[in-house]
């Protein structure tokens, strides 16, 4: 089965018909898609800024990632069950254009810098509360994460620009 | 003058017909500017609201936080603002009957009168009802969050 026969089928299933006909969903979906990034994007974008040193300066990494992780987990959660349930409007027309599997390779790259982040620092106390100097490998994955999801947000915006199905 | 007459106006002015004509690449760049700028108002106004509420980043006072925000707030209406007009001159007559172009103009106004008439007052330590304070910072999030979604729905009513 390709990608396509899955994306086939998700168009095709019952959700996916009744989100693409819905005159008054799929604009909510893709409404709360666009503003969850507030919670999603915008924390984690706060979260690289305080790792390269330019945001937050005066609290350790560890406590604004406590602070903020819920919200975060809660914005992304919001953002990837809104695109999916885009994804299942939407259908094959998503692979039309190399834009939406490209975002989808870059989320993977964020995601893998993610887990790759929390299994090196997620448990090192004195670099969390601050006892350590920022490493510089926090500071380049940070870096990674600002880039890849920056890209992540203007693939997104992008997809309508480049299959003009939509 | 009315209303459409103004914004036929605007959408015949030189600069608006300038902008129309520009390269798809200038839409699409003011298309993201938008939504940097949306970010840019949202996640800092959701960061202090949360410290009002007494959640988020309890390290710094609403106040201290507040205060941290206003250059992101003031970036991000910047952004939201020249973006909005690149993308709203040209095609002026087409936005002003848009029920959700209209709903937008009407919320922004409140959005931007609550935050900049209450948020800092309602930030200070000082500030004596605590739940009024919530109460406030809830429904200004709510407020830009529909003015985000109204913003939103003016492609969709317009198709």
């Amino acid at each position: 089965m390709s990608l396509h026969d899955v994306f086939q089928a998700m168009y095709d299933s019952r959700l996916g018909t009744a989100l693409a006909e819905s005159l008054y969903v799929y604009p909510m979906v893709e409404g709360v898609h666009l503003l969850s990034l507030a919670f999603s994007f915008g924390l984690i974008v706060l979260v690289d800024l305080r790792l390269l040193g330019i945001a937050l300066p005066s609290i350790p990494v560890g406590i604004i990632l406590r602070q903020l992780r819920p919200w975060m987990i809660g914005g992304f959660a919001a953002t990837f069950a809104t695109g999916i349930l885009l994804m299942f409007a939407l259908g094959p027309k998503l692979l039309a254009t190399f834009i939406f599997p490209l975002k989808l390779f870059v989320i993977l790259i964020a995601a893998l810098n993610a887990i790759w982040f929390e299994w090196k620092f997620g448990r090192d106390q004195d670099y969390l509360i601050g006892a350590k100097g920022p490493a510089l490998q926090a500071r380049i994955a940070g870096a990674i994460s600002l880039t890849s999801w920056s890209f992540v947000v203007v693939l997104g915006r992008l997809i309508p620009y480049f299959d003009g199905s939509f | 003058m009315t209303s459409l007459e103004l914004f036929r106006a605007v959408q015949g002015s030189d600069i608006a017909v300038a902008f129309g004509n520009a390269p798809l690449f200038f839409g699409i760049a003011a298309q993201l500017f938008h939504i940097s700028g949306i970010i840019l108002i949202l996640t800092p106004t959701l960061l202090v609201a949360m410290r009002i509420a007494g959640t988020g980043l309890v390290d710094y006072s609403p106040a201290q936080l507040e205060r941290k925000s206003r250059i992101y707030v003031a970036t991000g209406l910047f952004f939201v603002v020249f973006s909005g007009i690149f993308m709203l001159i040209p095609s002026a007559t087409l936005y002003q009957p848009n029920p959700a172009f209209q709903l937008k103009f009407l919320l922004l106004p409140v959005a931007l009168g609550i935050h900049y008439g209450f948020l800092a007052k309602i930030a200070k330590a000082e500030y004596a009802d605590k739940w009024l304070a919530k109460l406030i910072a809830l429904f200004m999030v709510l407020l830009w969050f529909a003015v985000g979604m109204a913003g939103r729905a003016i492609g969709f009513l317009a198709a």
